[in-house]
């Protein structure tokens, strides 16, 4: 009886196909590229500052990775974030003591996220219907709330984290991405919550019939998403100094195009922590070159759009032609 | 000669499902396409279907060579098959599921509702079938879904009808009504092509037969030259009283009992109960509400009322993991569906249901995972080449074992196997029974459905028989002849 | 009988009467003939627009690019309108369909061809051509006074005192009614969104449907486009932002499940009658704008839920006669 081995004999060629290298190598090419361009990029404080542009998103895209690889989707992230900034206006203006406020509003998004999962795993609904739904009664409720005035009033600590840096370096938005993102590459990858989350993702049915809590899992998954969706809400609000119903508006897509830009699987199942990272860094660096290139916000919708679209279409494409040439 | 099919083979992956086989249809012949589950026959089906395209070969249709790219050209050249899986239109009436793809118009374009709706209800007349035209189908039974499709193939003016296992979910009645409409479509100058695991039923049907197994043509001939043995020692490629490797092993007290178990339109009223080291059968047509008894003992829906007793106590199972942890495991029907993980690692998918056994504190420990991976590679006998390769390149054969690897590895003391080898190989399937005889012989109890009768009668010591979401009888195997079973199955006796 | 009365459509009309009443009573002037008549005229882009969301619901799809679509075709023809006020028209209308189709092509293509799931697709596309709208504009607005007369006249045609959008919505209605009842293309509609495994053997061709039904949602978008703009008498970036998520409520309180291969024509328009009169009832009774947005997401999910829930009980076979 011949022992068999955990993986086939390693080859080097077999890094180039990996999704997490190929990435890797676009993010340093962008780097050089912009460094070339312009002379003000490779400043290091201008790198650092570059990150207040990306941080909270990639907080969430954390969490949104979870999801999709669970097979599911949640467009209600931006709407969630725009009541929970609401929330944390309003303690604010009843004067609350900081962490009661601070409480409140992550309360208020994981409460969000909770009312999702309770309709998706009650109901059996396809999130992504669910989340449609949600992205507008969120939102509205933001804006009935609200109307047409705004929150420009929080507390001292608030914008101190939106704003400022740990240790005059390192803005805390960033240092808690950054800290976040090895936590859950550690549970994805290391431990029996990652690999049923895989389970579920690859096929949800086997994985009930296994004895796995999917609906469990999926309540969960969806409570933390609007929790994160809380987190990123403080800190945006504190850079912002000013919260209006619209804020974060149109943001589900970029943190979307972060994750499955990220070689995440649309349809669940496969994907790294270490992809979604580098993705973010691209995206970050790219929008930040960008703006320094004078190219307005909308170029970088545009341009988000079609690397979402073409991230998937490109390579399932050329599998196409592929397969039809054999 | 109507259809002639020269040296078709047909690879998926490297896995050989048809090798150079040849099949000759006479014109208004009823001819039985034989073999064992994963033997090529629905390959070549789809083949005819156009929904696979053969690697090589040929295919002469009236003594005219075609190429049938796609289904719409197997229709236009009047092939037409009524398939085992549902290809109806559930919210659709059943006069549109007739004509679907070949909508009438009138002369303006527009789709002609009353002349169809009329034709249909000739048609159905025809066939002697109660089905009103406006019905849609998911309000049919299976028998009457059955004559829509056959009505489907009429309607396209086929002339070569394909019907897998069309007899399968049928009770002795509406078999024999079917039968008079296969003898009226012969009369009509049409062949058909019959696949079917009853031999009795092709002896007395059919004119010629084909048998494949593992891809290759094993025989060709008149039905009046050969017997029912023989037929299966085509199929099977061994004699006949091989195939069960039945041990003969002590069986002990009883261990599991289910007592007035019901579910409103689903089962009422089940009693049974399991003995240790026994394997119990479960017989019945599809959809007699087998399959759905156990979903509800393994905790996947809920019963309305009845209990469980296990072990001298009475169990409450709300959900799966109860069930596991339990010690009662069941392995589903639907292997792609609700069994094997096929994007995931084989080491994966052994391990899925030791999850937690494998970490520490939440933490995996990939040493335990290799560990129980290797113990039941060597176990079960599973050809893997290296433990992150997926479980979707595996053959049907070696897939089912890893399904099953994977519940062995929580250490069952009752599994109960739906269907464990259908859409297998002949050899992976003796594996599996092999397989089963010695868990019996290790302590454990069995509950086995299935619809194949020759398995339930060499494998099991007791069976249950299902009508309608009833126990009609429970017989001890020694004293059943497959008669009797087939009777009480179809709610005569 | 029975069956009538149950029929989902039939419900709907009756809820529609109710709230009109039930409106009517809080402020008489709401059910005055001419304000039904806004009502219905304010309706019918909606109208217009789920009938052609319909089709791609059916082949369980969405398209969420849709008002982006609408706002992008609107913008272009405005400029160009803004430098040729000389053209009739009916040139406007046929090149914002015709823009419209296009980018609705471009969807189906990518989802068809470049196998990009639908949700991704109009996720990316929703943004792109919005952002377009700033790339085209500079960010700028076209006002009123910058259209030409003859461009915004064919809005204010009336007939028999209905505007001519509602006659169009009526037309519209029309000929979705032939195409999906009657029609060969209409039903394999239905046959590939309620079984698409099946579809496949009766010779339906899943590619070419899609980038069909997508071109179809992008036609109407773009003739949407027109008619925004000429209506409201201005194209911005912002118009009509948001107003997918209104018309896939209108099609899913209309029956039209998500699931793909069931609804109605009917439950459609009426699906999109019932949000209208909402969204036109609530100033009516003193309801602030500002809660729309928010009372459009609880009605989706309201209607999703309740339809989920009939289904799953259609669904389970009878074995036990009882």
């Amino acid at each position: 009886m011949s022992i068999i081995p955990d993986k086939p004999p390693f080859k080097i060629l077999d890094i180039l196909y990996k999704k997490e290298f190929i990435l890797f190598i676009v993010l340093i090419s962008i780097l050089i590229i912009n460094s070339n361009i312009t002379p003000y990029f490779l400043d290091l404080y201008n790198l650092i500052d570059s990150t207040f542009l990306f941080s909270e998103k990639a907080i969430i895209a954390l969490t949104m990775t979870f999801i999709i690889i669970a097979r599911h989707i949640d467009l209600s992230v931006a709407s969630i974030i725009a009541v929970s900034s609401c929330v944390l206006g309003y303690t604010t203006s009843l004067g609350y003591d900081t962490w009661m406020v601070l409480l409140l509003t992550l309360f208020s998004g994981a409460l969000c996220g909770a009312f999702n999962g309770a309709i998706i795993t009650k109901f059996a609904i396809p999130s992504i219907i669910v989340t449609i739904g949600t992205m507008s009664l969120f939102r509205g409720l933001a804006y009935s709330f609200l109307e047409d005035s705004y929150y420009n009033k929080f507390p001292k600590l608030v914008s101190n984290l939106g704003n400022g840096y740990l240790f005059g370096y390192i803005p805390y938005a960033f240092l808690t991405f950054i800290l976040l993102a090895f936590v859950f590459a550690f549970i994805l990858h290391k431990t029996s919550v990652g690999k049923k989350i895989y389970s579920i993702g690859n096929n949800p049915d086997a994985a009930q019939y296994t004895g796995i809590a999917v609906n469990r899992y999926t309540f969960v998954l969806f409570t933390l998403n609007g929790l994160f969706s809380a987190i990123a809400a403080i800190f945006l609000s504190g850079r912002l100094s000013s919260v209006r119903p619209n804020i974060a508006f149109g943001w589900e897509l970029e943190i979307i195009t972060m994750v499955v830009l990220g070689g995440v699987y649309i349809y669940g199942g496969s994907g790294t922590i270490l992809g979604v990272v580098i993705s973010i860094f691209i995206l970050g660096m790219l929008s930040f070159g960008l703006g320094l290139l004078n190219i307005p916000g909308v170029g970088i919708i545009i341009f988000t759009g079609l690397l979402l679209i073409l991230s998937i279409g490109f390579p399932s494409f050329v599998r196409t032609l592929r397969r039809k040439n054999e | 000669m109507k259809l002639e099919l020269k040296n078709i083979s047909k690879n998926f992956h490297g896995v050989k499902a048809l090798q150079n086989v040849d099949f000759q249809l006479k014109a208004n012949s009823i001819h039985a396409l034989l073999g064992e589950n994963g033997a090529g026959k629905s390959t070549l089906v789809k083949i005819l279907c156009g929904v696979y395209q053969p690697d090589s070969g040929t295919i002469n249709l009236n003594n005219k060579q075609e190429v049938i790219t796609d289904p719409a050209v197997s229709l236009s050249l009047g092939i037409s098959a009524i398939h085992q899986e549902s290809v109806m239109f559930d919210e659709l009436t059943v006069t549109e599921n007739i004509f679907i793809g070949n909508h009438l118009t009138k002369s303006n374009g527009l789709i002609h509702w009353n002349l169809m709706h009329e034709k249909t209800k000739q048609l159905l007349d025809s066939l002697e079938a109660n089905i009103e035209p406006n019905e849609k189908i998911k309000d049919l039974s299976i028998a009457q879904r059955h004559i829509v499709q056959i009505s489907r193939s009429l309607i396209h003016d086929a002339d070569i009808v394909i019907m897998d296992e069309p007899t399968a979910a049928l009770s002795q009645k509406e078999i024999n009504e079917l039968y008079t409409i296969i003898q009226n479509l012969k009369n009509q100058d049409k062949s058909i092509i019959f696949i079917s695991h009853k031999l009795d039923e092709v002896m007395e049907v059919c004119d010629d037969f084909t048998v494949l197994r593992d891809g290759q043509l094993i025989k060709s001939d008149k039905i009046f030259n050969t017997n029912k043995d023989q037929l299966i020692t085509y199929m099977a490629g061994r004699e006949v009283n091989q195939i069960f490797p039945k041990n003969h092993i002590k069986i002990e007290n009883e261990i599991f009992q289910v007592r007035n178990f019901s579910k409103k339109t689903q089962f009422k009223n089940i009693n049974f109960n399991l003995r240790k080291k026994e394997i119990l059968g479960f017989y019945g047509l599809v959809g007699s509400g087998r399959t759905e008894i156990m979903k509800s003992i393994f905790g996947i829906t809920k019963s309305d009322e009845g209990e469980i007793i296990f072990k001298d106590k009475k169990i409450s199972i709300s959900k799966p993991s109860e069930a596991i942890n339990q010690g009662i495991v069941y392995l589903s029907e639907e292997r792609q569906q609700l069994g094997i993980t096929g994007l995931m690692s084989v080491k994966d998918n052994i391990n899925m249901a030791i999850i937690n056994k494998n970490s520490n504190f939440y933490i995996m420990d990939n040493l335990k995972e290799v560990k129980n991976a290797a113990s039941m590679q060597e176990k079960l006998n599973i050809k893997v080449s290296y433990w992150s390769q997926l479980a979707q390149s595996l053959s049907g054969g070696n897939q089912q074992k890893t399904v099953i690897s994977k519940w062995l590895s929580t250490k069952p003391e009752v599994l109960i196997l739906d269907e464990p080898t259908k859409g297998i190989d002949v050899r992976s399937k003796s594996a599996v029974h092999e397989f089963m005889g010695e868990l019996v012989g290790e302590g454990m109890s069995i509950i086995m459905i299935s619809s194949e009768l020759p398995e339930i009668l060499g494998m099991c010591d007791r069976v249950v028989v299902m009508y309608r979401g009833l126990i009609k009888k429970v017989l001890d195997v020694k004293d059943a002849s497959s008669e009797q079973i087939v009777k009480i199955a179809s709610g005569e006796e | 009988m029975k069956k009538f009365l149950l029929n989902r459509d039939f419900i709907l009309f009756i809820i529609i009467c109710i709230g009109l009443i039930s409106v009517g009573f809080a402020n008489p002037l709401f059910i005055t003939p001419s304000s039904i008549s806004d009502v219905l005229t304010d309706t019918s882009i909606l109208i217009i627009l789920a009938l052609s969301q319909m089709i791609v619901i059916l082949i369980r799809a969405i398209d969420l690019s849709v008002a982006s679509n609408l706002a992008l075709s609107g913008m272009l023809i405005s400029l160009l309108s803004t430098v040729h006020p000389e053209l009739p028209v009916y040139y406007f209308i046929a090149l914002s369909c015709i823009i419209g189709t296009i980018l609705g092509v471009l969807n189906g293509v990518s989802i068809a061809i470049l196998k990009v799931p639908f949700i991704v697709t109009t996720l990316g596309t929703m943004s792109i051509y919005r952002g377009l709208i700033y790339f085209v504009s500079d960010g700028k607005q076209v006002y009123s006074s910058e259209f030409s007369e003859d461009f915004l006249a064919l809005i204010h045609f009336k007939f028999l005192s209905l505007s001519f959008l509602f006659w169009l919505a009526v037309a519209v209605f029309i000929i979705f009614y032939i195409l999906l009842n009657h029609t060969r293309f209409g039903r394999n509609l239905y046959s590939l969104g309620g079984n698409p495994d099946a579809a496949k053997y009766i010779g339906i061709n899943e590619n070419k449907y899609i980038i069909l039904a997508y071109s179809i949602s992008g036609l109407f978008a773009g003739l949407c486009g027109y008619l925004w703009v000429a209506r409201y008498s201005v194209a911005s970036t912002q118009i009509a932002i948001g107003f997918e998520l209104t018309v896939i409520s209108a099609c899913v309180v209309g029956g039209i499940s998500v699931m793909g291969g069931v609804g109605t024509v009917l439950g459609c328009l009426l699906g999109a009658l019932l949000i209208g009169l909402i969204r036109n009832a609530l100033p009516a009774v003193d309801i602030s704008q500002f809660w729309q947005l928010a009372i459009s997401g609880a009605i989706i999910l309201l209607a999703i839920i309740i339809n989920t829930k009939t289904e799953q009980r259609k669904e389970k076979t009878v074995m036990v006669q009882e």
